[in-house]
């Protein structure tokens, strides 16, 4: 009896240290030792605010992700120790993620990008809630752009911007922007379509792409497209109509305090103009050209907003530019009839005088 | 005698008040095109460097509106002029608009194309002068209706829906564009392309034309002059 038991007791110990080295000895032994603890379900720090961090993580936990293969201290490098005294520092990315690098990581500049956009820039300020990485691509979770589950997937940013931009997050998600997206339609802009991704910029800074005078050519990346307008039954010509339009050439040449797109359509909350509670709605073109043109009536909505005098859709107006255009023409060649006419008459005059 | 009667003998033509009021004509008429011609084709290079010259669109406006209140006032100025001054009241009389200056107008056509023997005989101001002063008279005053309009934009659109004022906006443009035209063509000739004056008629400069013009151009006139001893 005691013989089988000291074999079975031998046999499974021999069994455990087989398995342990069937895989790459540090590795595993690392994750083993930091599931030790992580690995409990309930194991979580209540901080000072009464809020909780959850600290449970497995293997689990980077299963699907881009960094599957990875191990804790990968990521985690500045644990060197087990249990490790103090708190982890906060993920660097850029530890794989730049130009040259040998892990074989994607290389890009999306990090230099971000370094001197907005959120970096508030990173460097020292605003401890300012997004990093990890904030906006998920930590454990990170995956592809591509991929549905991911944070960055299309139809995810809004929801992860909205994470901190609460109240934008709301007016957009109803917005025409956001119920397009989010019925999956391809073209229509999540927040990052008018923000750029890592190089967003506050919309006072000139190098934002929702400057004031920038607005309108970010709109017309899709707006002016007929291809990508006529899918959806939208007019193409309205960027090249406010162009030509007062507030168009007052904004190309540099006027802030004129309106742009946004100014009259809204900006989180563009909505159609039949919604009612669209801006551009009849009953609220009072309300919004009143906000720059003070005592603004019923009248600033009788007549179309975006007019082409070169297009007959124009009607009265099409037909006065033409009507001064051949008028115009008229009168410049009847002048130069009349400038020879005269001439001759007068040579001959003055040949008769002799 | 004779010595005297060689050289050109000169005769006043525009008063020095009529210089003036011609001198600030062209110079906010040439402010006004330049200002609107550049919003008016802004998508034009050379308009766009005007614009910016102007100091941008916010300037181009107040460069733009503060030469036509300007012009308005010397439309109001002058009209006061015409019609109560001395030299005004003659004046108006000269260049009043007649059933003869149609008439002259057609024999001068008649004659040009050779169906007529006789070129009509001017007086002070022929139809030629007459189509210009007139034509730029009202043409003024007319872009000046739509110009109050469209400065006034609000006020105007209580009364006037939008299309109206898109309509402003069109008409207001290609009326300055006519008179420029108009100002344009009609001065290269009768005082810049005409045999009689090239390269140019300086009286709008020394008030003076030569006597023996005015004989050719205006023989009403001379002969008028003649007889009241002017001349």
């Amino acid at each position: 009896m005691r013989g089988k038991v000291l074999a079975t007791g031998i046999f499974i110990a021999l069994g455990i240290v087989a398995l342990g080295f069937r895989t790459p000895a540090d590795a595993k032994i690392s994750l083993e030792k930091c599931t030790l603890c992580h690995g409990k379900p309930e194991f979580r720090k209540i901080l000072v605010d009464g809020k909780i961090r959850d600290l449970f993580a497995t293997e689990d936990s980077l299963k699907g992700s881009v960094h599957e293969k990875k191990t804790c201290v990968d990521c985690h490098f500045d644990v060197s120790e087990i249990p490790h005294r103090q708190r982890p520092q906060r993920v660097t990315c850029t530890h794989c993620h730049y130009k040259g690098n040998a892990e074989g990581a994607p290389q890009s500049d999306a990090y230099l990008e971000y370094f001197e956009s907005v959120h970096g820039k508030a990173i460097a300020g020292g605003n401890a809630k300012a997004p990093l990485c990890q904030d906006c691509h998920g930590n454990h979770s990170i995956r592809k752009t591509k991929d549905p589950a991911s944070a960055v997937f299309r139809g995810n940013v809004a929801e992860t911007c909205g994470r901190c931009h609460i109240e934008i997050y709301a007016a957009y998600k109803t917005s025409i922007h956001g119920v397009a997206v989010s019925q999956g339609i391809p073209d229509a802009p999540s927040c990052t379509g008018c923000h750029g991704e890592h190089k967003i910029y506050a919309h006072k800074d000139p190098k934002s792409t929702v400057f004031a005078t920038h607005v309108a050519a970010q709109c017309s990346t899709c707006h002016a497209s007929v291809s990508i307008m006529s899918k959806y039954g939208i007019e193409a010509e309205q960027v090249a109509t406010y162009q030509n339009s007062f507030h168009g050439v007052a904004s190309g040449f540099g006027s802030r305090t004129v309106a742009n797109c946004a100014s009259c359509h809204g900006i989180h909350d563009i909505r159609p103009s039949e919604d009612p509670r669209s801006m551009v709605n009849p009953k609220n073109i009072p309300a919004t050209c009143g906000k720059c043109h003070p005592g603004a009536n019923p009248n600033f909505a009788v007549g179309k907003m975006h007019v082409d005098s070169h297009s007959k859709e124009s009607g009265i107006i099409y037909y006065t530019a033409q009507f001064f255009k051949y008028l115009t023409i008229g009168t410049m060649l009847a002048l130069i009839a009349h400038i020879f006419l005269d001439m001759y008459g007068r040579t001959r005059r003055l040949r008769g005088d002799k | 005698m004779r010595e005297e009667t060689r050289g050109p003998v000169y005769v006043e033509r525009m008063s020095v008040l009529f210089r003036v009021q011609h001198m600030l004509l062209m110079i906010s008429l040439l402010v006004l095109a330049a200002t609107g011609f550049a919003l008016m084709y802004h998508e034009n290079w050379l308009a766009a460097a005007v614009v910016r010259l102007e100091g941008g669109m916010l300037y181009r406006g107040i460069i733009h509106r503060s030469a036509a209140v300007f012009l308005m006032a010397q439309l109001v100025y002058h009209a006061f002029y015409m019609l109560f001054s001395r030299e005004g009241k003659r004046e108006l009389r000269e260049v009043w608009l007649t059933r003869r200056d149609f008439d002259d107008f057609l024999q001068a056509m008649r004659f040009n194309l050779g169906m007529g023997n006789e070129y009509p005989r001017f007086g002070r101001y022929g139809y030629k002068e007459k189509f210009q002063y007139w034509g730029a008279t009202t043409g003024v005053f007319l872009i000046s209706v739509t110009g109050i309009i469209l400065w006034a934009e609000t006020f105007s659109m209580r009364f006037l829906p939008k299309f109206v004022l898109d309509l402003t906006l069109i008409i207001h443009g290609y009326q300055g564009l006519l008179i420029f035209v108009v100002l344009l063509f009609w001065h290269l000739y009768i005082v810049h392309l005409h045999p009689s004056v090239f390269p140019m008629n300086r009286a709008w400069l020394t008030g003076k034309v030569e006597v023996e013009w005015l004989r050719q151009e205006h023989p009403a006139e001379y002969e008028k002059l003649k007889g009241e001893g002017v001349i």
